[in-house]
């Protein structure tokens, strides 16, 4: 009598992770019907992967079609080439720049960057707005006191002059930027959004429940509160790579950032070398970097804002 | 109300000091600044060098050299400029009210097109028109500011020549100018007209508040017009007209561009809440007691859906005044933004240090009036 | 039935549109309602009481269509109305009394100013100082301070607030009143003040009511007619009295024997087993079917006529409950 439960148990059950995965798998299928609704959010994600693949296939190029010491984007010449810069071409889709680099080959390989950069900011921001978040929400008191303040003071900071002075008088790579982005934005605004969510997970009844059943305080903040607080990071996440890349971009056209190509420093050379205003002729050194960010911007904007209609169920139509 | 203001200013004043004592000790702690180059210069022998230190202060610690210079901006002296050999206060206080200006009415205008546009979009919901618009948006709202303002001036600066290109005035224009008159009594004028005139607008439209809607529009807009056809007739009939002229001709292009890149922000805002705002009991209920579809837009879900709108207004105020610095770079508009990033680059410390001070002053001030301001839009909230 | 009823509703079909199909959320409903009397509709929640309040006032929702039926108010079919039309019905002929009244009057306008609003709106060329006068009176009558009428919502207590609603509905002297579950938010002492006030002032001047609410004890105080909902359609409908002695429907008869009665005899609590059902495949013939204790054959393909049965007493239903007197 005494295994007959247990053994029952056994053979009813399947392990944890299989019904969580099912959970999960489910879950996401249902978000997945919500999002395709929005046409909007599906554009974004159509030009997400565009650029994607562009990142993934610079390197693939580069071993195959393009020649290394032509198509290379910081040493790369055209030596068939007399006029840099030349406008595009066969050989060069997007022409070269006024060094004489393939345009296109630039493009590509920054794209790499600019993922890496979004993606990392938008990590730390919210693993830092996540963490303090939830434990602001759960003890409440100074702690919580604490963090509201200090996120009120970044807050009320000039952002882009911050981070003017401090990549002008330091050296910033792209990782250095990433986590100050990260780290200005998980303590500074998102952490008060992820706050006031944290709260109403808190006064849930299974908080409650988890209490009741002997849970820790940290067990129930990162099993049963962070959890909950994930479709919101996702969605913020979204928001904070647009911040983080534009930021990138802005750095790099003053030349403040210590980088040796994003698409930043392509409109800076560009401007540098006095072709800005050059006429409609230099289209192809100014219009693919500005246009490669700001659609990548808007894509991830565009894929948050589809996400906040399956977030946030105010403001779904049915 | 008088003690929360007074509350907000200390906390400003908190917030200020910590904010310049981050930035004074991050920039004492960066390799390489220009005392140091002095200093390490191979022509000054090792007693010079300890002299030079010495007169510099860069013999005391830093803390202590933090305290007086904290000293010194009390008694608003803010050392002097590197680059141009000035008081620092001299440089910043030539160029704020260009800033000021600039961005007070970029702002304001940003503001009312972003909350009406969002307004329709919202009652367009579903329809190709919001696909449209929520894209055009998306793209103003993401898209790479120094690119587009160098696109914008390239096509109506370069090719159709419709407005002039960099700078705040025409220098030729101004040699001619009578002696005595400089830009910033201009500007500063122009900015006591604006103040005046939207201080008048906001009386109106709180004394409307309760109206139907029709009639409120229709005194709002007459008032707005009469308004400012009232301060366009005071400019052109003073002495200084042409020249007046010439500064907001030159300020024509980078307020197009400043309200084009932000009011997609308040667009896509105003009509996110105003369908949370929708979905609200007293929507029904105005409905139910037979109000006009305008009526219940207008009069209800718009007055309710801005609160929130007004709320991220002032949390991006200082991110706009920051974001300035690109406007001002791309336009060569001479005001703090520009001053911050040359300083910055030049090593210019005191100079940083200064416009720092007056972007964040500002960005507080500003922060501190829009709080105000929300009280009188939501009956709610009493600052007691 | 020789009076000509104020409020006729025939056959009335409505269906909300959802991703996943037609929602059928009011089948086939059909009822009278005469001048100054007062209706009570009961049903369990998702029953669509509610959609039956809107779909009077033409407030739905965008994805709700009024598929079949009519409406007729006064001989006037308000389905037809253009929507201008239907402006100057909506308060000015039929006003209500909302379920959340907390969240019913907009935060940012005084108390009396929004009733002011549904005044002027309906009354062009009222003088203000009269509307004032008469936001005063109604402010007296359901038992509020006048001077809270410049105050604003934040500042009112939840009873104040509902009270303040009702004093609304009744700004423009309507001719129906709908309340939906207007004291389910407010406590037990508060509820029956405000219950009783209701009822008294719509005595006082004439108009009629329909009153929902899924608690048949709230109903018993205020209805003189009650109807029964069941998944979108009526099952029974009869005199409040006739109703609570003589119920025929399976449903009915379930609903009351969860209504203890404290000095009637004891009765066996007859408990339904199952759910209501999903509206967006609802069960063929009788809806209530597959819970029903007396289903027979007929029930599962065919559905119920909602006939007279005799004095008024309406019921859809094959095989009803013996005619059993009971006692209370």
């Amino acid at each position: 009598m005494t295994t007959a439960p247990a053994e029952t148990a056994f053979h009813i059950q399947e392990p944890l992770w299989k019904i969580r995965l099912r959970i999960a798998w489910k879950g996401l299928k249902q978000s997945w019907a919500l999002f395709t609704e929005n046409k909007i959010g599906l554009i974004g994600l159509g030009i997400i992967l565009f650029f994607g693949l562009m990142a993934l296939a610079h390197p693939i190029l580069m071993h195959t079609v393009w020649e290394p010491n032509i198509y290379d984007p910081f040493i790369g010449n055209d030596p068939t080439i007399l006029q840099h810069p030349s406008p595009p071409s066969a050989r060069h889709l997007l022409g070269t720049d006024p060094v004489g680099r393939d345009v296109l080959s630039q493009l590509m390989y920054s794209t790499q960057s600019e993922f890496i950069l979004g993606l990392l900011a938008a990590l730390v921001t919210v693993t830092i707005a996540t963490s303090v978040g939830a434990i602001s929400a759960y003890f409440g008191g100074a702690l919580d006191a604490f963090f509201m303040r200090l996120a009120d003071l970044i807050n009320i900071l000039p952002f882009i002059a911050l981070l003017v002075v401090l990549t002008a008088f330091f050296d910033f790579g792209m990782i250095e930027l990433a986590l100050l982005i990260g780290i200005l934005s998980g303590f500074g605004g998102t952490t008060i959004i992820f706050k006031a969510q944290a709260l109403t997970i808190k006064v849930k009844p299974y908080i409650e429940a988890a209490k009741v059943a002997g849970g820790s305080d940290l067990h129930i903040i990162f099993r049963h509160i962070v959890p909950n607080l994930m479709p919101l990071a996702f969605l913020n996440m979204m928001f904070t790579v647009t911040g983080a890349i534009f930021s990138e971009a802005a750095l790099s056209f003053f030349g403040l950032l210590n980088l040796r190509m994003s698409w930043g420093i392509m409109i800076n050379t560009t401007q540098a070398a006095g072709y800005l205003l050059g006429g409609w002729k230099y289209w192809y050194l100014i219009v693919p970097p500005g246009l490669a960010i700001t659609l990548l911007c808007s894509a991830f904007y565009l894929v948050g804002r589809a996400l906040d209609e399956v977030v946030n169920p105010r403001l779904r139509r049915r | 109300m008088l003690k929360y203001i007074a509350n907000r200013l200390l906390q400003i004043v908190v917030t200020l000091f910590i904010f310049f004592a981050l930035t004074y000790f991050i920039l004492d702690a960066q390799p390489g600044d220009i005392t140091l180059q002095y200093v390490n210069n191979p022509k000054f022998t090792k007693e010079q060098r300890e002299a030079l230190r010495r007169r510099l202060g860069l013999d005391k610690p830093a803390y202590v050299r933090f305290f007086q210079w904290m000293g010194n901006t009390l008694r608003g002296d803010l050392g002097e400029s590197y680059q141009y050999r000035k008081p620092v206060m001299d440089v910043l206080l030539e160029r704020a009210p260009r800033t000021i200006f600039l961005f007070l009415t970029a702002t304001l205008i940003e503001f009312f097109v972003g909350y009406w546009l969002g307004r329709v979009l919202a009652w367009q919901r579903g329809t190709g028109l919001e696909y449209g618009i929520t894209v055009v948006g998306a793209f103003f709202y993401t898209v790479f500011t120094p690119w587009f303002a160098l696109m914008m001036i390239y096509l109506f600066g370069f090719t159709l020549k419709w407005f002039p290109i960099g700078k705040f005035l025409d220098v030729n224009l101004w040699r001619t100018a009578p002696k005595g008159l400089t830009a910033n009594q201009i500007f500063i004028n122009l900015l006591v007209t604006m103040t005046l005139l939207a201080v008048a607008l906001v009386v109106v439209y709180y004394l409307t508040r309760r109206m139907n809607p029709y009639r409120a529009s229709l005194i709002r807009w007459s008032a707005l017009i009469g308004g400012a056809a009232i301060a366009v007739g005071y400019w052109a009939a003073s002495p200084v007209a042409k020249y007046a002229g010439d500064i907001l001709y030159h300020m024509a292009l980078p307020i197009i561009v400043l309200t084009l890149i932000n009011f997609s922000g308040t667009m896509l805002l105003t009509r996110t809440t105003m369908l949370e705002t929708l979905r609200e009991d007293y929507i029904m209920a105005a409905r139910a007691k037979g109000l006009p579809e305008r009526v219940v837009r207008d009069k209800h879900a718009a007055r309710n859906a801005v609160l929130p709108v007004f709320t991220s207004l002032i949390i991006s105020l200082p991110f706009i005044l920051g974001g300035g610095i690109i406007t001002e770079t791309v336009f060569s508009w001479e005001g703090l933004g520009l001053t911050l990033l040359t300083a910055s680059t030049t090593g210019d410390i005191p100079l940083v240090m200064g416009s720092f001070l007056f972007i964040g002053t500002l960005a507080l001030l500003a922060h501190l009036v829009a709080d105000v301001a929300y009280a009188f839009l939501d009956p709610r909230i009493r600052y007691a | 039935m020789a009076e000509k009823p104020l409020l006729s509703v025939r056959n009335l079909t409505m269906i909300y549109k959802t991703r996943k199909g037609p929602v059928s959320a009011i089948d086939d409903v059909s009822f009278d309602l005469k001048r100054g009397e007062s209706l009570g509709l009961v049903g369990e929640s998702g029953c669509g009481k509610t959609s039956v309040a809107m779909a009077l006032l033409r407030l739905l929702p965008d994805n709700a269509q009024i598929t079949g039926g009519q409406i007729l108010l006064d001989g006037t079919d308000l389905t037809q109305l253009s929507e201008d039309e239907m402006q100057h019905v909506r308060w000015k002929r039929i006003s209500m009394v909302f379920q959340a009244a907390m969240n019913a009057l907009d935060p940012v306008y005084k108390v009396g100013d929004q009733i002011i609003e549904a005044i002027e709106r309906h009354e062009r060329d009222i003088d203000p100082a009269e509307a004032r006068r008469r936001v005063e009176a109604l402010f007296k009558l359901v038992g509020i301070d006048p001077k809270m009428a410049d105050r604003y919502p934040h500042e009112f207590s939840g009873g104040m607030r509902q009270r303040a609603i009702i004093a609304m509905a009744l700004a423009c002297n309507p001719d129906l009143i709908i309340a939906d579950e207007p004291t389910t938010a407010l406590d037990v002492i508060v509820q029956d003040q405000v219950l009783r006030e209701l009822r008294q002032v719509q005595k006082q001047m004439g108009m009629s009511m329909i009153y929902i609410s899924h608690d048949i004890a709230v109903i018993a105080e205020v209805a003189e007619r009650i109807a029964i909902m069941y998944a979108g359609r009526l099952c029974e409908l009869a005199d409040a009295v006739e109703i609570f002695k003589r119920p025929r429907h399976p449903y009915t008869v379930a609903l009351m024997s969860a209504f203890p009665s404290i000095v009637g005899e004891k009765r066996p609590l007859v408990a339904l087993g199952g759910e209501p059902p999903d509206l967006l495949f609802p069960p063929p013939g009788c809806r209530f079917h597959p819970r029903c204790p007396r289903a027979l054959d007929i029930c599962k393909q065919q559905q119920p006529p909602f006939e007279d049965i005799g004095g008024g007493h309406y019921l859809a239903c094959w095989n009803p409950a013996p005619m059993v007197e009971v006692q209370s």
